[in-house]
């Protein structure tokens, strides 16, 4: 029989007591450094142990629950996908994605946590040791190969015996390539210990002992004190046959990570992933919230303020923003509200959306993004356009950073998330059941002071939005911190002008007619542009304007970007003369 | 017992690379070297030794048997004597054939200048890496908290990166502060200009409240002792006339002891010049063209040299 | 006011700062050109310290020296609850006279790496990192079973005491003078929770850790 190749196994790397909360553990495989840690809702990541920036190992980063955050430079890497979530020296920047950590498989069983590079084989099932009730002894490190440890263990069984009883008998065998089971009988009782054998790198190993059953509270510690004790004497036997120095050479197999979440490339407006409905409650009056699950592997990375498309089983495509916080990694949360003049949107998310069906979603687009290095921080939803906010407080609560959310709704019934602004009690105010004007009152005692270095996000019904930015604007904050997202655009659209396009880097030009849509000019001309809601909100269908004057019909831009005329969104603006030249 | 010191590669028993060989190297501050009694190091991996004769000139030489750490030296029986340079304060020496003199300082020369060595830290790193640490801003926040940095104000706004007669500058290089200068009462933004003008020196002149238009002049002067641990040497050339020695010092040891173990936990030790090898952003311009300009020079040494053509 | 004889980057000093700190006790630090100047082997310190090595501290005019004894003589005089240094309690208190006495083998051998590389101090690197990782062998091995017995800390009863600050710098820093603590997992559990002492205050060289969840 052939010995399998070590990079085809999983193998132990730490215990699963190991890994305390908000601690980063440090192990080594095969040759590969490892940054070994438990996200606050228990998922377990085994990382390459290198920030991908600069090469600092990512066990002396901080383990903040939900992230490991770089010492060097700050930089942020998410549970579960290990994406990077924040560059602080690009405070408005979304990372891009593919600046990831390189993640490997991570299993538990038998009380120890399991990783390597194959992503089909499983840890070991033995018939020695039951899955869920097993007592994990002090594991060993020893400077010596894996295959010598193994040996060792092997020739010394007699000395790897029960704690109690001298009339044992003892048998040992092999519990796979890289393990060694040693059982002790008397009488009718039987004691199993299978000693796993991590192999570090080449010149050395941890032997990691696991005990079957629980024994009774009493002997606990005299049993881990006797194996302990069996297991350093085998290591000083084995270390010093081995003589007092072994070389370690670096890494003797390369692992594979695993692959980077699968989304179909962005196009047009296609949808990119699948997802199924794992919950559905009403969180708030008229309000359906959503948390929605890969349907394999792990979703892709969001910045606070982002939204996806979700594809309607009606044929419709609605945006929603996330709520998750940066520990929520496993599911997308959105909130939807039923709107009583919906167009097929809300209600459909509310009647035909239920818990296990399927849905196609975009990669989460971020057109609202949050900077992390304001003096002040005020955030001022109205309604449901909490759901962007709600991500941005929880990430300034986790970062410690100050912020005000200011939550106005009609009344308690309507405050939606309960439960996730619960914990956000330094940071929240909530304005209830108050009038427009008794609003207005209220955001312009919120706004009155402008200091530097203060940024204003406002999220809620259109009039709302325009208010706040002129009260704002009134107080001296200037057009670029105050940041607004619109649910829609609810202005008239004009769509009856015609206009040429010169596409400056194809040197192509094309007409745009009336009723037709500069985007859909575009595409039929073969240009692949990425859109979102195609209403002039989101801001995902921009364009670079390199001359002419432009018609703008968003509500994404403030007034300072629009008077700069360079840049559009071809969803809904178009020329404002005859002739446009973009950057495409 | 294995003993690892996390090396990643063993160390050249020689020098290899002509670019690193043939330059100076500032070997220790001239105030500490002892008198008539050798002092062992290595440079480049190469065993060299050094001292002061009776008449405080620095010597250098390469180890000898004879000479243990420790032995009087007589200037005239030394076997293989290394060429030295007594310059800002260091003893210079090289153990291959510079081709021109030691680059200008020119602030050194202005009479009221402080000129001092605030220390020299041996870091398991190499010289490549001590160098872009030194030349890096995004990390001062993070690295140097309450000090030379201040979060959450960790935005690094565009600068530009220049090359005038063969050295790197980046100037106009922003950071908020929170105590710039010791009379600071409060934060500020503070304007830095980084000059390279040696593969493994780097300058940085930094405003200072004491004179509207001279600028304070930190330096970091490498010794390499082989490719993969270093001395760094941090030279300051100041116009203050309020702190003393001690104090000026206990401030620049404890910022280089808080980047100490930054560098010693950087993987691999050696600097990659291939541009996909980590992963920059437009904060590291300054590194990308230190990388690119060692790249140009055929530097290999303390370094993971590009795989990538036409660099 | 108690005087400190302090160098930044001495560890044996950051073991005083520490407690004192934790203690929340005013000092007055005076700082020794320790390097380049060695001003603590000059005439003018060896006054204070014929010894020649810092830290002392001059409490009102009582002059001490000796990092463990300095901690011993602060936590007795400062602590009002008596657990820093519990004589109360003789099993803790040979307990931690025990690990006191550990922890200047960490530091003759930990802390001496660390000067040899920092510092150029003529110590036998190799030797020095491997009696090291002997007692670092030693250390996680107590420190994993008082955790299997839920303890957190180096001598037993629920809080930390002079034994833990004495151990902690010469283990957080074991890596600047290039030993790795890879092999020994409780230890760096056990750094962390120090760390999150109410009161807790790093020198240069530490690296920070997330607060602990709420």
């Amino acid at each position: 029989m052939t010995a399998p190749e070590p990079g085809s196994l999983l193998h132990p790397v730490a215990s699963c007591a190991d890994l305390v909360p908000r601690h980063v553990v440090k192990a080594r495989l095969l040759g590969q450094d490892l940054a070994v840690w438990r996200a606050d809702d228990g998922f377990i990541n085994v990382w390459a142990d290198r920030c991908i920036h600069r090469g600092v190992r990512l066990t002396v980063a901080a383990n903040d629950g939900a992230e490991l955050v770089c010492p060097y430079h700050g930089w942020r890497y998410s549970n579960r996908s290990g994406n990077c979530a924040y560059m602080p020296a690009h405070p408005s920047d979304a990372p891009p994605r593919r600046l990831r950590v390189p993640a490997f498989r991570s299993e538990e069983r038998y009380g120890l946590i399991w990783s390597g590079g194959s992503p089909e084989a499983e840890p070991p099932r033995l018939p020695h040791l039951e899955a869920d009730d097993t007592l994990v002894l002090r594991a060993l490190p020893v400077n010596v190969p894996p295959d010598l440890a193994l040996q060792g263990l092997h020739e010394c069984s007699y000395q790897l015996g029960p704690a109690a009883g001298d009339a044992a008998s003892i048998s040992c065998d092999s519990a796979g390539p890289f393990a060694v089971a040693v059982t002790a009988r008397t009488g009718s009782t039987e004691e199993i210990v299978v000693h796993f054998v991590q192999p570090v790198d080449g010149g050395r190993c941890v032997i990691r002992p696991v005990m079957r059953g629980t024994p009774a509270a009493g002997r606990r510690l005299s049993i881990l004190r006797h194996h302990a004790r069996q297991l350093e004497e085998l290591r000083a036997r084995l270390e010093s046959s081995a003589g007092s120095r072994v070389t370690v050479r670096g890494p003797s197999t390369a692992l594979e990570p695993l692959p980077r979440p699968s989304t179909t490339a962005a196009s047009g407006r296609a949808p990119q992933l699948e997802v199924s409905v794992a919950r559905k409650w009403l969180t708030a009056e008229g309000i359906a919230a959503f948390e929605l699950a890969p349907m394999s592997g792990q979703l892709p990375s969001f910045q606070p303020g982002a939204h996806v498309d979700v594809h309607l089983p009606n044929g419709l495509v609605r945006q929603y923003s996330l709520t998750n916080g940066p520990g929520l990694t496993s599911v997308y949360r959105l909130g939807v509200k039923l709107e009583p003049d919906s167009r097929g949107g809300s209600r459909c998310m509310h009647d035909s959306v239920h818990e296990g069906d399927t849905l196609q979603l975009s990669e989460p687009h971020n057109n609202f993004p949050l900077r992390r290095d304001a003096a002040r921080t005020v955030l001022i939803a109205g309604g449901i356009g909490v759901t962007p906010l709600l991500a941005m407080a929880q990430t300034l609560e986790r970062q410690e950073l100050a912020y005000e959310l200011h939550y106005f709704a009609q009344s308690d019934d309507h405050l939606a998330f309960g439960e996730v602004l619960e914990p956000l009690s330094t940071g929240l105010v909530k304005h209830l059941g108050l009038s427009p004007d008794q609003t207005a009152d209220e955001i312009e005692k919120i706004t009155h002071d402008y200091g530097a270095a203060s940024h204003l996000y406002v999220c809620g019904p259109g009039p709302m939005i325009e208010a706040t930015r002129a009260i704002a604007g009134g107080s001296g904050w200037p057009d670029d911190a105050v940041h607004f997202e619109y649910f829609k655009n609810e202005s008239e659209l004009h769509d009856t002008s015609t206009f040429e396009v010169r596409l400056a880097r194809t040197g192509r030009t094309l007409m745009v007619g009336a009723g037709i849509s500069l985007l859909d000019s575009l595409r039929d001309a073969g240009v692949d542009m990425p859109s979102s809601c195609e209403q002039g909100v989101c801001g995902t269908c921009m364009a670079t304007v390199l001359e002419g004057q432009l018609d703008h019909q968003d509500v994404f831009f403030n007034d300072s970007e629009r008077a700069a005329g360079n840049q559009m969104l071809t969803c809904v603006s178009r020329a404002a003369g005859e002739r446009i030249v973009l950057d495409l | 017992m294995t003993i690892t010191d996390g090396r990643q590669t063993e160390p050249a028993i020689g020098p290899a690379d002509p670019v690193a060989v043939d330059q100076w190297y500032a070997l220790t501050a001239l105030d500490e070297i002892p008198v008539g009694r050798a002092v062992r190091t290595k440079l480049l991996g190469v065993p060299v030794s050094y001292c002061r004769d009776h008449d405080g000139a620095p010597l250098a030489w390469l180890t000898q048997d004879s000479l243990p750490a420790g032995a009087p030296v007589d200037a005239r029986t030394l076997d293989a004597p290394l060429p030295t340079m007594a310059d800002y304060g260091y003893l210079w020496t090289t153990v291959g054939e510079p081709g021109g003199a030691l680059f200008d300082i020119p602030e050194t020369a202005e009479p009221d200048r402080r000129i001092l060595n605030a220390g020299t830290f041996g870091i398991f790193t190499s010289g490549p890496r001590a160098v872009e640490n030194f030349l890096d801003m995004g990390h001062l926040p993070f690295v140097h908290p309450g000090v030379l940095g201040q979060q959450p104000f960790t935005e690094i706004v565009d600068y530009q990166v220049e090359y005038r007669s063969s050295e790197i500058y980046a100037v106009n290089c922003l950071i908020f502060q929170p105590k710039a200068a010791a009379a600071s009462t409060s934060g500020q933004m503070v304007n830095y200009t980084f000059r390279v003008p040696h593969p493994l020196c780097a300058l940085l002149y930094k405003s200072t409240p004491e004179d509207d238009v001279r600028l304070d002049v930190i330096g970091l002067f490498v010794h390499p002792i082989d490719d993969g641990r270093v001395r760094a040497h941090l030279f300051n050339c100041l116009l203050d006339t309020v702190n003393t020695d001690g104090q000026l010092r206990r401030f620049q040891q404890g910022v280089l002891a808080q980047d100490k173990p930054i560098l010693e936990n950087q993987v691999p030790r050696q600097l990659p010049l291939d541009p996909d090898a980590e992963a920059p952003t437009r904060a590291d311009k300054t590194s990308n063209a230190y990388r690119r300009w060692l790249s140009d020079l055929g530097m290999t040494y303390g370094v993971v040299a590009s795989t990538q053509p036409g660099l | 006011m108690i005087k400190l004889y302090d160098y930044l980057l001495s560890v044996n000093c950051y073991k005083q700062r520490l407690l004192l700190s934790i203690l929340d006790v005013p000092y007055e630090r005076v700082d020794i050109d320790f390097y380049p100047g060695w001003e603590h082997k000059g005439a003018e310190f060896r006054k204070i310290n014929p010894l020649g090595h810092i830290p002392v501290i001059d409490d009102d005019g009582y002059v001490l020296w000796d990092a463990h004894a300095i901690l011993v003589y602060l936590a007795s005089k400062y602590d009002p609850t008596g657990s820093w240094y519990p004589v109360s309690d003789p099993r803790r208190l040979g307990e931690v006279a025990s690990w006191m006495l550990f922890a200047e083998g960490t530091t003759n051998t930990a802390s001496a790496a660390r000067l040899h590389v920092s510092l150029d101090y003529d110590f036998d690197l190799e030797a020095c990192q491997a009696g090291a990782h002997r007692l670092f062998r030693v250390l996680d091995e107590h420190l994993w079973f008082q955790e299997q017995q839920g303890q957190e800390w180096v001598a037993s009863g629920e809080s930390p005491t002079v034994a833990d600050i004495a151990l902690f710098p010469d283990v957080a820093l074991s890596e600047d003078g290039g030993i790795s603590r890879l092999d020994y997992p409780a230890l760096r559990r056990w750094t962390e929770r120090v760390q999150r002492l109410p009161g807790f205050i790093d020198m240069p060289g530490i690296f920070p850790v997330a607060k602990a969840p709420a």
